[in-house]
């Protein structure tokens, strides 16, 4: 067959302006699909992101064994760890900074002699990840004399396998809304195609191939598709925009989040492709299903 | 250009619509089809322009057996027949002009030449003043003749028409025998469906009748006999 893309096109936006309220449903459909998908996981990127940003700002503790040299623990650590800023704090001025952090609750304290808390060493390190923290904990751990290595572990892990599992249900949640959209659209264009039966039947009688017949009714729903995918994009934008600053405001530690960590590009192009392909599959499902009933 | 032998058609739970029908129509020919309603008459023409299969027997069309064409190549096929039907069949939500140039379209023809052969042909049979109606503002002979012109749009070497003349009153009735004829006269192999005695008796063509679903009579064969027996 001749390939008419223009007027394959016409009578594919011939068809729309003719059943307008089909391709508003099936635009609809498309637009809620990716819009809920994005928002998940748009919700996930952002999550990833401050996580990686948090473990960064993590300042890792060495704990020493009673009787450790503080100066020469301070020198195996900043070995274990360089190019990163090192201090030693030694049991008093532990003791000092926790008197200052508690504040009018200070009285706790009283009666406590300098020797309740370790000497310790602090590794200052922005921009590690996760990961790299957990590498150097490690190091630091097999160093003689330090007796303990504390970098927010028990929270930054809870919160990264929760971001593993979040990750998991959005791949299940956008291969569910996928195929359950894919359907509802492909109904949805079945009526459009329902409604037009008698002009494929004309269409056949007068020699059109099943290709000449389906290629409007498949460009009608990759128009539908990309429509839907397109609202979805703009108004996860719009959501995005308004939601961040809030957010900076009320978190201080989500200062670091941007549009861009939120909705990458690539999320953006993956949404308006699967729109396309919903729309597509969707209209392929209803016409392939009506032509083999004419 | 159309063989059948011993062509039998049946639908499940249903007396057979068509019984070992041995009739063949020769190229340039214009042959009525006959009987009463349920003779047969549509499920013929539905074999012919294969919308349906036999069930038993054999069909040749333009020297092909039907049964051996793949269903990919009867769209090709139908681009040498013409069909026209009792109720017109036209789409109601496109133009004269558009519903003319369906076929057309169909063959991938450049929109230029489309539209100058759509000229032409509404020309022709005085409708060019309509082109741009809907068929529903149409009179019921218009209609038919627009839908006799769009099965003839893209020159088919055969026009099928079923009942053509069930709707029309008289007046409208002979203009479209006319077209018919013209369509005839210029060479395509042109079979009529009717049940209308009247058209019989004032167009004195061969007659092929059915009736309930076997053929009962053959112009052709009679006149072959008479010439036989003379």
């Amino acid at each position: 067959m001749k390939l008419r893309p223009a007027y394959f096109t016409r009578l594919a936006l011939e068809g729309m302006a003719r059943g307008p309220y089909v391709a508003l449903v099936g635009t609809a459909t498309i637009f809620v699909a990716l819009f809920a998908t994005g928002l998940f996981a748009g919700a996930l990127a952002g999550a990833e992101r401050l996580l990686s940003a948090w473990a960064g700002e993590v300042r890792i503790s060495a704990y020493l064994s009673p009787g450790t040299d503080l100066a020469a623990a301070r020198a195996a650590v900043a070995a274990a760890a360089p190019g990163r800023e090192v201090q030693a704090v030694p049991a008093v001025a532990a003791l000092r900074q926790l008197s200052v952090e508690l504040g009018d609750e200070t009285h706790v304290l009283d009666g406590v002699g300098p020797g309740v808390l370790p000497d310790a060493i602090d590794v200052l390190a922005p921009g590690i990840s996760l990961e790299g923290a957990r590498g150097l904990a490690a190091r630091l751990r097999a160093l003689p004399g330090v007796a303990e290595v504390d970098y927010g572990n028990a929270w930054l892990e809870k919160l990264e396998t929760l971001v593993a599992r979040a990750r998991v249900a959005a791949v299940v949640l956008f291969a569910v809304l996928s195929l359950a959209t894919a359907v509802l659209v492909g109904n949805t264009l079945r009526l459009a195609v329902f409604a037009r039966r008698e002009e494929i039947e004309i269409l056949k009688l007068v020699g059109a191939t099943d290709v000449f017949v389906s290629t409007p009714f498949l460009i009608e729903g990759l128009l539908q598709g990309v429509c839907g995918a397109g609202l979805a994009v703009l108004a996860l934008v719009a959501v995005h925009l308004g939601l961040i600053p809030r957010l900076k405001a009320a978190v201080p530690l989500a200062s670091v989040l941007s549009l861009s960590d939120t909705l990458p590009a690539g999320l953006l192009v993956g949404l308006l492709g699967g729109g396309a392909a919903m729309g597509l599959m969707g209209s392929a499902l209803a016409v392939i299903r009506t032509l083999r009933r004419t | 250009m159309i063989q059948l032998f011993h062509v039998t058609k049946e639908y499940p739970g249903d007396a057979p619509a068509l019984q070992d029908v041995t009739v063949s129509v020769d190229k340039g020919e214009f042959v009525f089809l006959t009987g009463a309603s349920g003779a047969g008459k549509s499920t013929l023409l539905k074999l012919i322009f294969c919308d349906e299969p036999a069930t038993s027997g054999q069909l040749l069309l333009f020297g092909r057996n039907v049964a051996k064409i793949a269903p990919r190549s009867v769209p090709y096929l139908r681009r040498n027949i013409g069909v026209v039907f009792q109720d017109f069949k036209l789409l109601p939500r496109r133009t004269v002009a558009e519903n003319v140039a369906l076929p057309l379209e169909v063959q991938a023809l450049p929109a230029r030449e489309v539209r100058r052969k759509v000229r032409l042909l509404l020309r022709s049979v005085g409708l060019e003043h309509r082109a741009e109606k809907y068929p529903p503002s149409l009179s019921g002979g218009e209609q038919q003749r627009v839908a006799v012109v769009r099965a003839l749009s893209a020159d088919p070497a055969l026009l099928l028409a079923d009942e053509p003349t069930g709707n029309l009153d008289p007046d409208r009735t002979i203009e479209v025998m006319e077209l018919l004829s013209a369509a005839n006269a210029r060479g395509t192999t042109v079979v009529v469906a009717t049940h209308d005695r009247s058209l019989l008796e004032r167009y004195k063509r061969r007659v092929v009748t059915l009736e309930r679903g076997r053929l009962v009579s053959d112009g052709a064969l009679v006149r072959r006999v008479a010439q036989e027996l003379r």
